[in-house]
């Protein structure tokens, strides 16, 4: 379509792409990541959002200064070709674990609800091929997709009605029942289901409107803690502490509170659907490593999509025991959160290399 | 994906398998002189050519002209008759012919000339004369509508132009001729509204007819299906209509309609999906009743392609989505049937498939006979022998009528294809299968393009104004405005940024 056109993201895109690459599996056990906090759980989203907005700023002021570079490239402007080729491939690997990660998780809770008994090659075979025909049309194909899985599935906020029918709304006081590791322990594991935002690193070049990113950015950041902020309102209503802390999925147990006269339980349809919202997250994860994999490799190729598909794909199948998985995947949240804060990082050197610059002319 | 893209490349690339380019007359003699010796020549073999001598007052004269191009009558009252009064009437009114014109000349009695040859001096002249008779203009069978003009295009290209011309009577109204088809010498032209239309549009169509490269053209539907831009797509990517109406409403829209000779539909582009579903049957309606119908027919095509495949997986893997009295009122439905629920419904679907495309290959007569027939083996006999379930008899005659609401027939073709892809995910992966397959449907129309203009373009609104008339159709005075789809770029200069 407007493949040679460089600038290709409208406003809308960048909203609904930064919202949609935030909210993948994160939202469906959020309420329980939190739940070291109890009740009073309910207005850390809130404080993720400004923690989200406040650690946007650095990344946006720096990559207006360069217009036209992305993470990687930067990486090696600002640190050298070697050292930046180093990290570059650090993280395309990261990615690749991260995907898998996002990916795995997913297809273990369709094997639960949706279909038993079955193996996970099946529906990882047609997940794939769907993924990489989203990630082929570029990232405006991909910005697309989210708006519309956005719609598609924001309608079941509806459901929330029903819990909270069913809710007490004094379970919300009182707002301040925790100790500061607690606190520590909740922010941490909340933060998992935030990140995503960190994406506009690697799109920034295709924005149309650069100087307007930001504000942009924070309305789809917003948008997506609206709905986390009442997720976690109606689960600390509806669940007790206990279930908070014992249910691991508790967005789906707040789809069984919904009663429809023509249908039972709701929650294998909200699963189902759900594959929207993990297809345009992954899709934005996949297209940022392939671009890492261009910048490795200093030449935009197809066939690196494929490339890293194909890892992303054996490391899944790779049968590995759950508790290694899990602290892995537990693992791979420092070095996202490393990720946020890297453009610090980056700016300081920027300041460095301009000074030296200003010096020498 | 990447390998579907590679496939569509190699498929654009071998669309001009059959570019042997022939020339029409290549028997004759290479001076291209012309001489009624030379003529006989290139003409040998054709039955139906004329040489008719004629004796004047001024010498002898012969008339060469297909006989099935020109009813006697025509030619006894507009060359014979007046030839015999005065000579010079005749060829005043016609167009003298060069020596060296042979070709030319030979192209001009294939296509209905009758070539005047005077004896002394040795002289051509061609007078029009075609006059084969034309199916007159009738009602239209495939498009009917209760309100509105009745009348629809024929296979004739001048009628055709003359259709659209008397509706809008403004020499704005351009049209450009074109002669495709190496074998077949096709007459295509391609109409416009100059101050309307998108200039980038208009050389991207006319490109794309300049560099087709095919032999022969049976109707305009290969035409369309050669400048589309994704070949492979189960989607037409242009419109198609044989109600002149239709295609003045594009046009004012500042569409470009296609037309071609011998060929009763006419193309209209670009467009987008959701035009395909409406017939301009919308505009003479009220616009509460147009808001009910549109919401019917956009949403019935995707009920259509969903609604049998969550049959299949509502009862083969996730019998706990339905309700308990649901559940028991479809099981005990399907006690007898051996099958599993996806063999059952691919045995009917095709079943419907079968009946309306024997209903549509038979004679009319028989063909009423056989829907009767079809009926009652489908709607009684089939569920007492066992086969199939009567509940699902219901969502499959529901899902096939759906299929027939789009105004374009060939969407409904389309969403008949596109519901055996649902069934089969549907069987295979129940429910997430039927959603990785929507997925599927949603980014390949995100991806599609008309004329290289976003194919989903309402949906996802170019201008806000495309929304006025979109599933809800706003009253007639609101709609005022261009369609995002055809509107001009970087049109809107003020005044002021002139001075």
């Amino acid at each position: 379509m407007d493949n040679n056109k460089l600038k290709k993201l409208k406003p809308y895109h960048v909203i609904f792409l930064v919202q949609n690459s935030m909210v993948a599996l994160g939202l469906l056990s959020l309420p329980n990541e939190l739940s070291s906090m109890g009740y009073s759980q309910w207005w850390i989203p809130l404080m993720l959002g400004i923690i989200a907005n406040l650690t946007l700023i650095p990344i946006i002021w720096l990559f207006q200064r360069y217009p036209q570079d992305n993470l990687f490239t930067l990486n090696e402007k600002l640190i050298g070709k070697f050292l930046g080729k180093i990290l570059n491939t650090f993280l395309v690997v990261y990615l690749i674990f991260f995907i898998a990660s996002i990916v795995e998780g997913y297809l273990d809770l369709i094997k639960i609800i949706a279909l038993p008994d079955r193996t996970i090659a099946g529906p990882l075979v047609v997940f794939f091929i769907v993924l990489l025909y989203i990630v082929h049309g570029g990232i405006k194909s991909i910005a697309r997709f989210c708006i519309l899985s956005f719609f598609l599935t924001i309608w079941m906020a509806y459901f929330l009605q029903w819990s909270i029918l069913e809710g007490d709304i004094r379970h919300l006081m009182p707002v301040s029942n925790f100790t500061f590791h607690e606190f520590l322990v909740a922010s941490r594991n909340g933060y998992f289901a935030i990140c995503g935002y960190e994406l506009i690193m690697t799109y920034f070049p295709y924005i149309i409107n650069q100087k307007k990113a930001f504000k942009h950015a924070s309305i789809g950041i917003w948008i997506t803690i609206t709905l986390y902020f009442s997720v976690t309102v109606v689960s600390v209503m509806y669940f007790t502490e206990w279930q908070l802390e014992e249910v691991i999925y508790p967005i789906l147990k707040l789809y069984k509170a919904v009663e429809l006269s023509y249908a039972e339980r709701i929650d294998v349809l909200g699963i189902s659907l759900w594959v929207l919202l993990i297809l345009s997250s992954t899709a934005a994860y996949l297209w940022v490593a392939k671009k890492g994999m261009d910048a490795l490799r200093s030449n935009n190729k197809t066939y690196h999509l494929y490339v890293i598909a194909i890892c992303i794909f054996v490391f899944v199948m790779i049968p590995l025991s759950k508790d290694f998985q899990e602290a892995f995947y537990d693992n791979l949240f420092y070095i996202k959160f490393s990720i946020i804060l890297w453009p610090n990082i980056l700016i300081f050197l920027h300041l460095i290399k301009s000074k030296r610059k200003q010096a020498s002319a | 994906m990447g390998l579907i893209k590679i496939l569509g490349k190699i498929l654009e690339k071998k669309v001009p398998v059959q570019n042997v380019k022939t020339q029409p007359v290549k028997k004759i003699n290479k001076s291209n002189q012309i001489s009624i010796g030379a003529i006989k020549q290139a003409l040998d073999g054709v039955e139906d050519v004329q040489y008719k001598p004629v004796r004047t007052s001024e010498g002898l004269v012969t008339l060469i002209y297909y006989a099935s191009f020109v009813d006697p009558v025509v030619l006894h009252e507009r060359v014979v008759k007046p030839i015999l009064q005065r000579q010079e009437t005749v060829i005043h009114a016609s167009e003298k012919m060069e020596d060296h014109e042979l070709n030319r000349v030979i192209n001009l009695i294939t296509t209905g000339h009758t070539i005047i040859y005077l004896h002394k001096p040795a002289l051509f002249y061609a007078i029009e004369t075609f006059s084969a008779k034309n199916r007159p203009i009738q009602r239209t069978e495939t498009e009917s509508s209760v309100i509105g003009p009745q009348d629809s295009f024929t296979e004739s290209l001048n009628m055709n132009l003359s259709l659209i011309k008397r509706r809008i009577t403004n020499a704005e109204l351009k049209n450009k001729d074109y002669i495709i088809g190496a074998e077949t010498n096709t007459k295509i032209s391609v109409l416009y509204l100059e101050h309307l239309v998108n200039k980038d549009d208009l050389a991207c169509v006319k490109k794309k007819i300049e560099e087709i490269d095919y032999a022969g053209f049976l109707d305009i539907a290969v035409l369309k299906q050669l400048m589309e831009d994704h070949p492979i797509s189960p989607f037409p990517q242009y419109n198609m209509t044989v109600r002149p109406d239709m295609a003045m409403h594009y046009l004012l829209d500042g569409r470009i309609v296609v037309l071609m000779d011998n060929s009763q539909s006419v193309v209209i582009c670009p467009t987008t999906f959701f035009e395909l579903f409406v017939p301009t049957e919308d505009y003479y309606n009220r616009w509460t009743t147009v808001t009910l119908l549109r919401a019917l027919r956009f949403f019935g095509f995707f009920v259509t392609i969903i609604l049998t495949p969550t049959y299949i997986s509502a009862l083969t893997y996730h019998p706990e989505l339905l309700p308990f009295e649901l559940l028991l009122n479809l099981q005990e439905s399907r006690d007898r049937v051996p099958f599993p629920p996806v063999i059952e419904v691919l045995f009917i679907e095709l079943i419907i498939e079968i009946l309306r495309e024997a209903g549509s290959r038979m004679p009319t007569k028989i063909g009423s006979t056989i829907g009767i027939v079809g009926g009652i083996v489908i709607g009684t006999a089939a569920v007492e022998a066992g086969l199939i379930s009567n509940i699902l008899v219901v969502l499959v005659a529901v899902s096939a009528l759906l299929s027939f609401l789009p105004s374009n027939f060939l969407m409904s073709n389309t969403s008949r294809f596109i519901r055996y892809a649902f069934i089969l995910s549907a069987g295979t992966f129940g429910m997430y299968g039927q959603v990785i397959a929507l997925a599927w449907l949603f980014i390949h129309l995100l991806n599609l393009t008309s004329l290289g203009k976003p194919y989903l373009a309402p949906v996802i609104p170019r201008k806000w104004t495309d929304l006025l008339d979109s599933i809800i159709r706003f009253p007639m005075r609101f709609l005022r405005y261009k369609k995002g789809i055809s509107a001009l770029k970087n049109k809107r200069v003020s005044p002021l940024d002139e001075e």
